[in-house]
């Protein structure tokens, strides 16, 4: 066919516009604007307090973050399959309580630090996994949406860790587990680098490879998803387990932290999940949010709250600072709609 | 106290709130069924076997496991069959009210209520006493305690002053010296926090003028915020003497934070209550001293003064406020002892 | 221009009904290569639900789907995709946060070579280069196939909807209300492309309310009522008025 038939505006296979639309979209970046902020961030702190800007301050960041990443970056996966996982909070401390109760008997019966370890890993995993498939069978085959369905996993999973602990954390794994806590290399210690890792890991998912685009598929228009060939239910189980997996990480690296599993550990961290999450730039109607958003946003909220402590302000002042971040947030997206409207 | 015994948020309560209710809704019954312990009369048992509803604040919270134990051992001692009912997690009057309902319409000859709001619980309390049912309140009380039998709780406030005298003592407080505390809290409005607190401070005001509390700040029931809290304190002061961890949560985050700077034994840590966890850090020389209370001995003197009342329709010898006082473990504390004070779990 | 081989695709007999609602009554109905076969109806006339059988998201109650001949049951819309239908569905057929190349290439990702794609890594320039060069071919252009299809103007989304359905059927497209919505320029470059469709030997099924559309650009008019087929007749049998007739009911069939 030599006849070029074009319904709507008028074509131009443009490279001239290319340039400028590139300058303008740097600037209404949100990743770029979080970037400032977190720099501005610093940068007041600091002011206020020269001991924050510290390697120490960093590390102490950084294992605030490590969890709080990890179950953002779970969040953005479900966020972005026009979803939401209330139970990413209450898997952290079901995992957690799991994987010390099965550490402790390792430990008690003379097993070494790493096998007892890598088995906690496995047994948490598993956990994280099986909430996660719990999920996914409750939004595909019992119809729930993933408000209600995650609510009923977040409500089983967090009384269940009290149930089986009694409230108590629980310690008496490897003794020395805690020292892996301790950053080493600047900043950084084991856990936060296998962090990074993973957060590398779920760019490369989301971003390039075909998971991530059957997941903005089916957030962006699970009809046209469905009509396209793709087999939605099983993808949504494949965004809800990993989902679970990556918040029962985030359960482990608490223990390491904490060097003992509480069943207290991440209730109600699913809320900063969605914040950093919101701040990120994402959309909880679906198909919008990216890793480097939600990578700054997790970072922007626990640098918020080391920052508070540091210069003495109470903390709970974190809530009013996130409440603005998120009201931001919406308000630039809400300001970009309008703009691809209109453009 | 476990964290879910405060909200910190009003969005979180909501979530929390939901959860239970899934939990409930998971176990069944839309009315939870209530858990009845029936003993077997004594000797000393009354005639007529009684009943003594016990409606507590949050069944996971251990600081209720230890009451229920002590509740349930007075209950066979004194041949009384107990009905033991709360919610599952969620320690709030909204979902208070209705076990209290509940557990009145099932007649009982007594009620041991620990409410969960002073004002909210005050009708409840009412409408027992308007049915002939006697009160006694623990651990916390209604604003009127006019109808209410007796009121026994733990005394938070010479618990916060007992922390000062152990943190006195490790820290190695001589008069003329200058040191350096810090306070991690869970809340600034929970009732226990506020207490302990008072408590800790007064006695620093009145015998240890040299220690300055430097900062405190909020663990909002993580004790992952409470370890952030304590690693950034550890920071920002390097000559830091002593932590007053003012519950499990934040003695569990100091914990971990001391030890992952290495700073164990070095920087005091004074935490309280009695989680088997933080018990066996005492061992380890990680807590310089724990808090505990002893809700086993506030369910007693609870059961006793109902079970007196209801038999002998008399209020002699019956005091109105009794405070349980709080007790001290620490590494010269007996094993006996240290056995006798861990929260079950 | 009806070719007397035979059918590229046929129903026969085929029933679907919803609990006790009898949405189709046995029709039959046969598209030969080459040929655009318009669908026309009133609301309910079960325009959608065969639309729905033909593109295997619903399965028939009873009666036969045949695809050269040959009996097929397809379990889902992967399956019809696979043997060559496409369907462009009214309203819904794009991720608008998708770019366009996304779009057209979704379902049917191409994947980098070697262990990288094993590991499912896209070939996004790949695609990128093929999606544009593709929907040039069917004579649709587009700013950039990188471009979110939100970017674009209803027209253009159109445009790309269709030019992806021309792209990939191998056999059928099933185009259902695609000049809905647009102005007349846009929908007439909207039939030039169901013309194209047709001269590269497509078998082409449309379904519209506008008759004008429908007589202008089909060979062979199917007007169903009520679940039925009331009538199968070449266009040049139809003017607007007996058309409209048939359809209301007006014209005794």
């Amino acid at each position: 066919m030599s006849t070029t038939a074009t319904p709507g505006a008028t074509v131009e296979p443009g490279s001239k516009s290319h340039g400028r639309s590139r300058l303008l979209g740097i600037v209404s970046n949100q990743q770029v604007l979080l970037l400032i902020v977190w720099l501005a961030m610093i940068g007041l702190f600091t002011a206020l307090n020269r001991i924050f800007f510290s390697v120490d301050v960093a590390g102490n960041v950084l294992l605030d973050w490590g969890p709080v990443v990890l179950i953002a970056l779970a969040e953005t996966f479900v966020v972005v399959s026009g979803g939401i996982d209330l139970s990413v909070g209450a898997v952290i401390g079901l995992s957690g309580v799991v994987a010390a109760y099965v550490m402790q008997d390792m430990t008690t019966k003379g097993q070494g630090q790493w096998p007892t370890l890598l088995v906690g890993l496995v047994v948490a995993l598993a956990v994280g996994a099986i909430v996660g498939l719990t999920n996914a069978l409750l939004i595909n085959k019992a119809r729930l949406v993933p408000f209600i369905a995650t609510l009923a996993t977040l409500g089983a999973a967090g009384g269940l860790s009290i149930v089986l602990t009694g409230g108590s954390p629980i310690g008496g794994g490897p003794p020395n587990a805690i020292e892996l806590s301790v950053p080493w290399f600047g900043p950084f210690s084991t856990p936060v680098l296998i962090v990074v890792v993973i957060v590398v890991l779920c760019w490369l998912a989301l971003h390039k490879a075909r998971l991530g685009r059957y997941t903005y598929a089916i957030g962006s228009n699970s009809f046209a998803a469905r009509a396209a060939g793709i087999n939605v239910q099983r993808h949504l189980t494949k965004v809800y387990v990993l989902s679970g997996v990556l918040s029962s990480l985030a359960g482990m690296f608490l223990y390491l932290r904490l060097g003992s599993g509480a069943p207290t550990s991440g209730a109600g961290m699913e809320l900063d999940a969605i914040a950093a999450v919101v701040i990120g730039g994402a959309a909880l109607s679906g198909g919008v949010g990216k890793v480097t958003g939600t990578v700054l946003g997790a970072l922007i909220l626990t640098t918020v709250t080391s920052g508070l402590i540091i210069i003495g302000v109470a903390p709970n002042w974190k809530q009013v600072v996130v409440a603005v971040l998120i009201a931001v947030a919406v308000a630039v997206q809400g300001f970009r709609r309008n703009e691809g409207a209109s453009a | 106290m476990l964290g879910l015994r405060t909200s910190s948020s009003a969005v979180r309560g909501l979530v929390i709130a939901g959860a239970a209710s899934v939990v409930l809704a998971a176990c069944g019954s839309s009315t939870p069924a209530p858990s009845t312990s029936s003993a077997a009369p004594e000797s000393s048992a009354p005639a007529k076997s009684l009943t003594i509803a016990f409606v507590m604040g949050a069944e996971a919270d251990p600081f209720f496991k230890a009451m229920k134990v002590g509740a349930e051992a007075e209950a066979a001692a004194k041949g009384v069959t107990l009905i033991w009912q709360g919610d599952p997690s969620q320690y709030s009057p909204a979902t208070q009210i209705p076990f209290v309902d509940q557990v009145l319409a099932q007649h009982p000859d007594g009620l041991v209520l620990i409410p969960t709001d002073p004002d909210a619980l005050q009708a409840s309390v009412a409408k027992a006493t308007a049915a002939g049912i006697p009160v006694v309140n623990v651990d916390t009380h209604v604003t009127d305690l006019t109808d209410v039998l007796s009121f026994i709780t733990g005394d938070n406030t010479d618990g916060g002053a007992k922390a000062a005298d152990a943190m006195a003592a490790a820290i190695g407080y001589t008069d003329g010296g200058k040191y350096k505390v810090v306070v991690g809290l869970t809340s600034a409005t929970a009732t226990t926090n506020v207490a302990r607190l008072e408590g800790f401070k007064a006695a620093i005001a009145s015998k240890y003028p040299g220690i300055e509390i430097v900062d405190v700040a909020y663990s909002q029931s993580q004790p992952a915020t409470a370890n952030t809290n304590v690693s950034n304190w550890l920071t920002k002061y390097p000559d830091l003497n002593g932590i007053f961890a003012i519950d499990g949560t934040n003695a569990t985050g100091a914990a971990s934070a001391l030890q992952a700077k290495g700073l164990t034994g070095k920087v005091a840590l004074v935490g309280y209550d009695a989680y088997p966890d933080n018990v066996a850090k005492i061992k380890a020389g990680i807590f310089t001293a724990l808090i505990a209370q002893d809700p086993a001995a506030e369910a007693k003197q609870a059961i006793d003064d109902l079970v007196q009342f209801i038999t002998t329709k008399d209020k002699a010898g019956i005091v109105h406020e009794v405070v349980i006082p709080n007790v001290v473990l620490d590494k010269n504390t007996s094993d006996a002892d240290l056995a006798k004070y861990t929260y079950v779990s | 221009m009806t070719s007397t081989s035979a059918p590229l695709y046929e129903v026969r007999n085929v029933s679907k009904q919803y609990g006790a609602v009898v949405a189709l009554d046995n029709v039959s109905m046969a598209l030969y290569p080459g040929e655009v076969v318009g669908l026309v109806g009133d609301n309910g006339a079960g325009k959608s639900t065969l639309v729905k059988c033909l593109s295997g998201a619903h399965q028939p109650t009873s009666g036969t789907v045949l695809l050269d001949g040959v009996e097929r049951h397809w379990k889902s819309p992967h399956d019809a995709i696979e043997a060559g239908i496409e369907t462009l569905y009214q309203d819904s057929g794009l991720a608008p946060h998708l770019s366009v190349s996304a779009n057209v290439f979704l379902g049917r990702e191409v994947l980098k070579p070697g262990i990288l794609g094993k590991l499912g890594f896209l070939a996004q320039k790949s695609m990128d280069a093929t999606a544009y060069a593709e929907l040039e071919r069917v004579g649709i252009a587009v700013p950039s196939s990188r471009r979110s299809v939100a970017q674009l103007s209803g027209g253009q989304r159109q445009a790309v909807a269709i030019g992806r359905a021309v792209t990939w059927a191998r056999k059928v497209i099933i185009l259902d209300e695609p000049t809905n919505h647009l102005g007349a320029r846009q929908a007439g470059e909207v039939l030039q492309v169901i013309r194209a469709a047709k001269a590269e030997g497509l078998g082409v099924i449309f379904i519209s309310h506008t008759l004008p559309h429908v007589l202008d650009v089909t060979d062979r008019v199917v007007v169903l009522r009520l679940g039925k087929v009331v009538r199968d007749a070449p266009t040049s049998e139809f003017s607007a008025d007996t058309l409209l007739g048939t359809i209301t009911g007006l014209i005794d069939t």
